[in-house]
């Protein structure tokens, strides 16, 4: 959850220098979603993400140097710097990738899930999406068929009441999307995508029944994300002041520090711990990928076709 | 659309949150519809205009129970027929999204002076009305799920006896002060529970249902149905007790089989459990009873709420609650009185 916001906020500056290439779409103040999700899968089980994945990528253990050079498109970075932000991806620990498709991982991550189911695994695929997603035709046939298979499909969605730059109020009819879960005879919840432990308990009893071979459920977050839709976005469709209540009321850290301290899980010496680590692991991932090689003209042509 | 013109006025609270928390996957709840809340306030309004409302405010409610309201209204002004309607004014409300915005509701709902107030939700919902409602009538309508204080009844006859009550023909009877449990934390009062105060191992609010029945350790209840589900329930199917005793019931709970008495209980729907029982004893209103220091977190009417330690000291004492609205007295005693008949031409 630090590294995240830590990785996040200084995206947000470093974008601003221009140095780093395409869009970035950050994931500020949904942090408790993908860790309190990602705390309860083993490496073997699979994510599918958003076009907003940086935060799911480093919650499901993608290597935060690797990240950081992909995103200045150095040739050591985690996809060889060919992919960018919008397409991170890391198979070795069960990271599909960033998807610039919204709506785009459901479908795969049913793939996942009738993979694990036809070779008897108990691995459960999880995919992120968010409000605007659920609108998606592909979101709404995965539920159908995840739910109609039984996969052990798990379906978070990161509701922050805009598609890009649209209000819920806009863009859903029965802006209901726990229901539209029921309908397909899925299990759906809501919960405060702010609240780490109430992320992490939901997601936990989806998690464990998709794993016992109980079938499909979805998980929404109700959250307020702190940046707009990419990095540069004006905003204008926000009402003023929203982001800020939001990180001064209901930010994620804030609120998981006043209760591990105030419940003595963690004392401050423990979380200054983690923050110096996580400021230093983040400063040496801007300063690597600053000066990484870039590709060749010859890695053009490398990556492109698989052979299976 | 035909008004009533008349100068009652009532409100309307429907929580947009109720009926989809963490017990959809531990248990056998469903999501409770928020096109179905929003239809069963359309229906509330059509009993409310019958009963002779001239005026609804309604507290805005966002994720679908404001726009399927719309759509019911757009349907009810394509239609030619259709008896007296009350006219309609959302709340000027900024939500903050959580259950301070119900509470805030209902204060400008008794600003405005209304003779009662409708209320769709769960005992969580009910819970932030009776921190505000003081003694406006409330009608409590079940949308949430594990629901010991709101009923489950059609909102349109909740909304005619709501209607009647509002506009003060009907008698005392009809209405009914509840008991709340007024919980504090090292003297100061800091919340309040209608059905039940329970205490949790579990060290955080989290997802807030209370659905492990070993986490629990004591239970106190102001009211406890056999036939209820939910936390009260383990005191129900003890010693039930009613809404109108003076005494609450205290319980120690212990591991299920080891203890002095074995309960099973409906928790939630769909999820009937084993729970231990220590000690049972009444303790009459007004004492206030400390509960047990601990770690862990306190659940008013079977939602974690407060997380505490073991330096907290945490009171809870019986007193007055809200003023509910006795639907089937009222519609019984309307009946009485005719006030729903009118005599026709060929009336003997």
């Amino acid at each position: 959850m630090r590294t995240i916001r830590e990785f996040e906020e200084r995206l947000h500056i470093e974008c601003a220098t221009g140095d780093i290439p395409g869009f970035v779409h950050l994931y500020a103040g949904e942090e408790a979603i993908a860790a309190g999700v990602c705390a309860h899968l083993r490496q073997d089980d699979w994510i599918g993400s958003t076009h907003r994945g940086h935060g799911h990528a480093i919650a499901k253990g993608c290597d935060v140097v690797a990240m950081m050079k992909e995103l200045y498109a150095k040739r050591d970075g985690l996809c060889g710097g060919k992919g960018g932000s919008m397409h991170v991806a890391d198979f070795d620990v069960g990271m599909l990738g960033a998807n610039g498709i919204v709506g785009g991982s459901p479908p795969m991550v049913c793939g996942v899930g009738l993979s694990a189911k036809v070779r008897g695994t108990d691995q459960v695929g999880v995919a992120f999406t968010g409000d605007g997603g659920s609108n998606e035709g592909a979101f709404l046939e995965s539920l159908n068929l995840a739910a109609v298979w039984g996969l052990p499909c798990v379906f978070v969605v990161e509701n922050n009441g805009y598609a890009e730059s649209t209000s819920s109020l806009f863009h859903q009819s029965g802006i209901d999307v726990a229901k539209r879960a029921d309908g397909f005879g899925v299990a759906g919840v809501t919960v405060d995508g702010h609240d780490f432990f109430a992320v992490w308990e939901a997601a936990g009893e989806a998690i464990r029944r998709a794993r016992a071979g109980a079938g499909p459920s979805l998980v929404e977050c109700k959250v307020v994300r702190y940046y707009g839709h990419f990095e540069g976005d004006a905003q204008t469709y926000r009402a003023p002041g929203e982001a800020e209540q939001a990180r001064e009321d209901r930010d994620c850290l804030a609120h998981f520090r006043a209760r591990v301290l105030g419940s003595e899980l963690l004392e401050e010496a423990d979380l200054a711990a983690i923050d110096e680590d996580v400021l230093a692991l983040v400063e040496r991932a801007v300063v690597e990928a600053r000066s990484a090689p870039d590709p060749e003209p010859a890695d053009l042509l490398t990556d492109v076709y698989v052979r299976y | 659309m035909r008004t009533t013109g008349s100068e009652i006025v009532v409100g309307i609270v429907a929580n947009p949150a109720s009926g989809r928390d963490v017990r959809r996957l531990v248990s056998g709840a469903s999501v409770f519809d928020n096109a179905e809340k929003g239809a069963m306030v359309y229906r509330a309004l059509a009993g409310l205009g019958a009963a002779g409302v001239g005026h609804a405010l309604v507290m805005p409610a966002p994720g679908g129970v404001s726009e399927s309201l719309a759509r019911q209204l757009r349907a009810r002004a394509a239609t030619p027929a259709g008896g007296p309607f009350p006219e309609l004014e959302t709340l000027p409300l900024e939500l903050a999204h959580d259950a301070r915005d119900t509470v805030r509701a209902v204060e400008l709902m008794r600003e405005r002076g209304v003779g009662a107030i409708v209320v769709l939700g769960g005992d969580g919902t009910h819970r932030a009305v009776a921190a505000a409602s003081g003694d406006v009538p409330l009608c409590a309508l079940s949308t949430g799920t594990n629901n010991a204080f709101p009923e489950l009844r059609e909102a349109t006859v909740a909304g005619l006896a709501a209607g009647l009550v509002a506009s003060g023909r009907l008698g005392p009877q009809t209405v009914r002060r509840e008991k709340a449990l007024a919980i504090a934390l090292d003297g100061t009062p800091v919340d309040l529970a209608l059905v039940d105060v329970a205490t949790s191992g579990e060290r955080w609010v989290g997802a807030r249902a209370v659905w492990r029945p070993e986490t629990a350790r004591e239970l106190v209840v102001a009211r406890a149905s056999a036939a209820a589900i939910g936390l009260s329930a383990i005191a129900g199917l003890i010693e039930p007790v009613s809404a109108r005793d003076p005494h609450r019931l205290h319980l120690r709970l212990g591991p299920a089989g080891a203890s002095w008495r074995t309960v099973h209980v409906p928790l939630a729907p769909g999820l009937v459990v084993e729970v231990g029982i220590e000690e049972v004893r009444r303790v009459e209103r007004g004492v206030p009873l400390e509960l047990a220091p601990l770690r862990g977190s306190i659940a008013l009417d079977g939602e974690r709420e407060l997380e505490v330690g073991p330096d907290d000291h945490v009171t809870v004492t019986v007193g007055d609650g809200p003023v509910t609205i006795d639907v089937e007295a009222a519609m019984t005693e309307a009946a009485m009185r005719g006030l729903l008949v009118t005599e026709g031409p060929s009336g003997r």
